[in-house]
């Protein structure tokens, strides 16, 4: 019995074990980062915006202040509360994590969305379409393409956080954690665009193409049913690879202050303070640092091995060191 | 190569204006925003401060001229900041040189060890010593050169005080002060793209020596060495060039922005970053025309460079 593509593709990913410990690794990330407010409630007792200025914390029988008399919060103490220790205005750093954590993989993954939505289409219309539709959004996008993601990230979202924006029925404040996501978004579209441009140019001159266009179906119905299927491996392999891309760029724009904005924790805004106090408490930079290497480690292994079981030979092209 | 290289320039030309009128509508006149707000002194300026910006700047001026006249000045270099920072344009051709010392230093350490390390693995391919270098590769590039920064300065500079916490000497003042003020920001910024490079490469080479002609070459009875560096490496590299280019012009608006804020480098990512959080609307805007110069100017130097190397790529229609 002959097995398809698929099938084979899950096959080759069960018995790549580097991938599936990845894929492990991540999926408990994941797990751990929904149980964000499980664990301020009922382990860590405190929410990631609260202080104690003035707490005290019992470790092996002994009563010890969050903060000491000089400011310095607490490391790790390994157990409920302060698990990972606490920030300079006594706040829980492990339920910070978690939360900040959460919010960088939502930005990430919700950037990645966005993406899909804007270039699948794109590239459907521009790769099948050719002549003057191709010409209008290849122009548009390669200059998109034409210059860093980081800066235009930072310079798009300095824009929108001068004034808000309004989309539709979807208003965005300055503050809005939706600014990065946003601009993310946007700035990849042309990653995902070019790569099933070329893919659909290659497929519209085949025979299965010209009988569905001979049979008088719609464009729309033709690409949607007769290319896109076509173009799964390339749009999971790339989808994949700028998930890893978007959760780095949100750290980066954090960084430089034009992505999520403070008190409100993301893997950047600790990275950002921790790093101001690294002085007096390196665990404050340390942690959410070993979070983000964590992440983007588990992320990168399962997406490569995604691509490993999807395209053995290769054929999808994505630079590595593009987009951050 | 001299109409391939008139046609390269003049479309970098026009990507740098339209850059220039996207800078402008972005941040002049958006929806909803009104520039003399910000040109005002944002929250801290008055009615009278914003009636001053207004007449100063022309805001009542049709758009158009408000547009070559903002150029003008960017171009002239008469930007002036609210909060006052000097001829802007100075400053930007001051801090260049240690942007491009920083990029070019990571470049080619990142270059150098992905070919170093692919050739390792190409000669031990799938041995311990193959399996070891991609996996560490691979490690490597999931370490984002933003934490890289940070740990690097924190430990390193900071906490053991091994190198300079900040600042920056000039090549010409003193080698050794360059290199060792620019040590650190190398590695973290040329470390994830070394392991990008290694996998690319090793890829590349083991596509490469299985090819008829590395074959025929071996048969002459060349040396592995010579067979390696004149047949293998030379084919394989072709494919990368194009990438590390792109990188290299890329990263003047991508890991310098950070690097150079952690690390303390007067260099235009620096500046850019410290512009941009003070919210200061020209400024903002010149830095970003003359940074998407640089990058446009930068992208343009290396697509002559690769078809230089590369002769087909000189057919009509540049890429970029």
């Amino acid at each position: 019995m002959s097995r398809g593509p698929w099938s084979l593709a899950l096959r080759r990913l069960r018995r790549d074990r580097a991938a599936l410990a990845f894929g492990a690794l991540f999926a408990l990330i994941v797990v751990l980062v929904l149980a964000a407010p499980l664990y301020a409630n009922q382990v860590a007792h405190t929410t990631p915006s609260e202080n104690h200025l003035t707490d005290q914390v019992v470790i092996d029988g002994e009563r010890t202040d969050v903060l000491s008399l000089e400011g310095v919060p607490i490391g790790p103490t390994w157990q409920g509360s302060y698990l990972l220790g606490a920030d300079e205005n006594g706040r829980d750093l492990a339920v910070r994590l978690l939360y900040g954590a959460r919010t960088t993989l939502i930005i990430g993954g919700g950037a990645v969305l966005l993406t899909l939505l804007l270039a699948v289409p794109l590239g459907l219309a521009a790769g099948y379409r050719g002549g003057r539709t191709d010409a209008v959004i290849s122009r548009l996008l390669d200059l998109i393409w034409s210059f860093p993601a980081l800066l235009l990230g930072v310079l798009l979202s300095t824009a929108i956080s001068f004034s808000g924006a309004q989309i539709g029925p979807v208003t965005i404040g300055s503050g809005s954690k939706l600014i990065p996501l946003l601009v993310i978004g946007l700035v990849y579209v042309p990653y995902m665009t070019r790569p099933l441009r070329g893919q659909v140019m290659a497929l519209r001159g085949q025979p299965f193409v010209e009988a569905a266009r001979a049979a008088g179906m719609r464009p729309a119905k033709l690409m949607a049913s007769e290319l896109l299927p076509h173009l799964a491996t390339t749009i999971i392999v790339v989808s994949a690879l700028l998930f890893v891309n978007a959760v780095v760029l949100e750290a980066a724009l954090t960084f430089l202050g034009a992505g999520v904005n403070p008190p409100e924790p993301s893997l950047g805004v600790l990275i950002a303070a921790g790093l101001s106090e690294v002085v007096r408490s390196p665990h404050l930079l340390l942690v959410p640092s070993i979070a983000l290497i964590l992440i983007v480690l588990s992320l990168n292994g399962f997406a490569e091995g995604v691509r490993r079981a999807l395209d053995p030979r290769g054929t999808v092209s994505f630079d590595l060191g593009r987009g951050r | 190569m001299i109409s391939f290289a008139a046609r390269r320039l003049a479309a970098a030309l026009v990507t740098a204006w339209v850059a220039s009128i996207v800078a402008f509508v972005l941040f002049w006149t958006v929806p909803n925003v009104d520039p003399a707000y910000w040109l005002g002194g944002g929250q801290k300026g008055t009615n009278e401060t914003r009636a001053l910006a207004t007449e100063k700047y022309g805001l009542d001026d049709p758009l158009p001229v408000q547009y070559v006249r903002l150029m003008e000045s960017i171009l002239n270099g008469e930007i002036e900041c609210f909060y006052s920072c000097g001829s802007l344009r100075d400053t930007f051709v001051q801090a260049l040189p240690v942007t491009i010392s920083l990029v070019l230093g990571a470049g080619l350490i990142a270059v150098g060890v992905g070919i170093g390390l692919a050739l390792i693995c190409v000669r031990h391919r799938g041995r311990w010593q193959d399996r070891l270098i991609s996996t560490v590769a691979t490690a490597v590039y999931s370490v984002p050169s933003l934490v890289l920064a940070a740990l690097l300065w924190a430990f390193a500079s900071y906490r053991w005080g091994l190198f300079p916490q900040e600042g920056y000497v000039r090549l010409r003042d003193s080698p050794w002060g360059w290199a060792k003020h620019l040590f650190l920001p190398w590695i973290a910024s040329a470390l994830p793209f070394a392991g990008a490079y290694t996998q690319v490469v090793r890829a590349s080479l083991l596509d490469t020596v299985d090819q008829d002609w590395v074959r025929t070459a071996r048969a002459k009875g060349l040396s592995e060495k010579r067979v390696i560096r004149r047949h293998v490496l030379r084919n394989a590299l072709i494919p990368s060039v194009n990438v590390w280019g792109l990188d290299f012009s890329h990263a003047f608006g991508g890991f310098v922005l950070y690097v150079e804020v952690i690390f303390g480098l007067p260099g235009v990512g620096g500046l850019t970053a410290n512009t941009l959080a003070s919210f200061d609307l020209p400024p903002t805007v010149a830095l970003a025309i003359y940074l998407a110069i640089v990058v446009v100017f930068f992208s343009a130097l290396v697509d002559l460079v690769v078809a230089w190397l590369d002769p087909r790529l000189r057919q009509p229609g540049p890429s970029t």
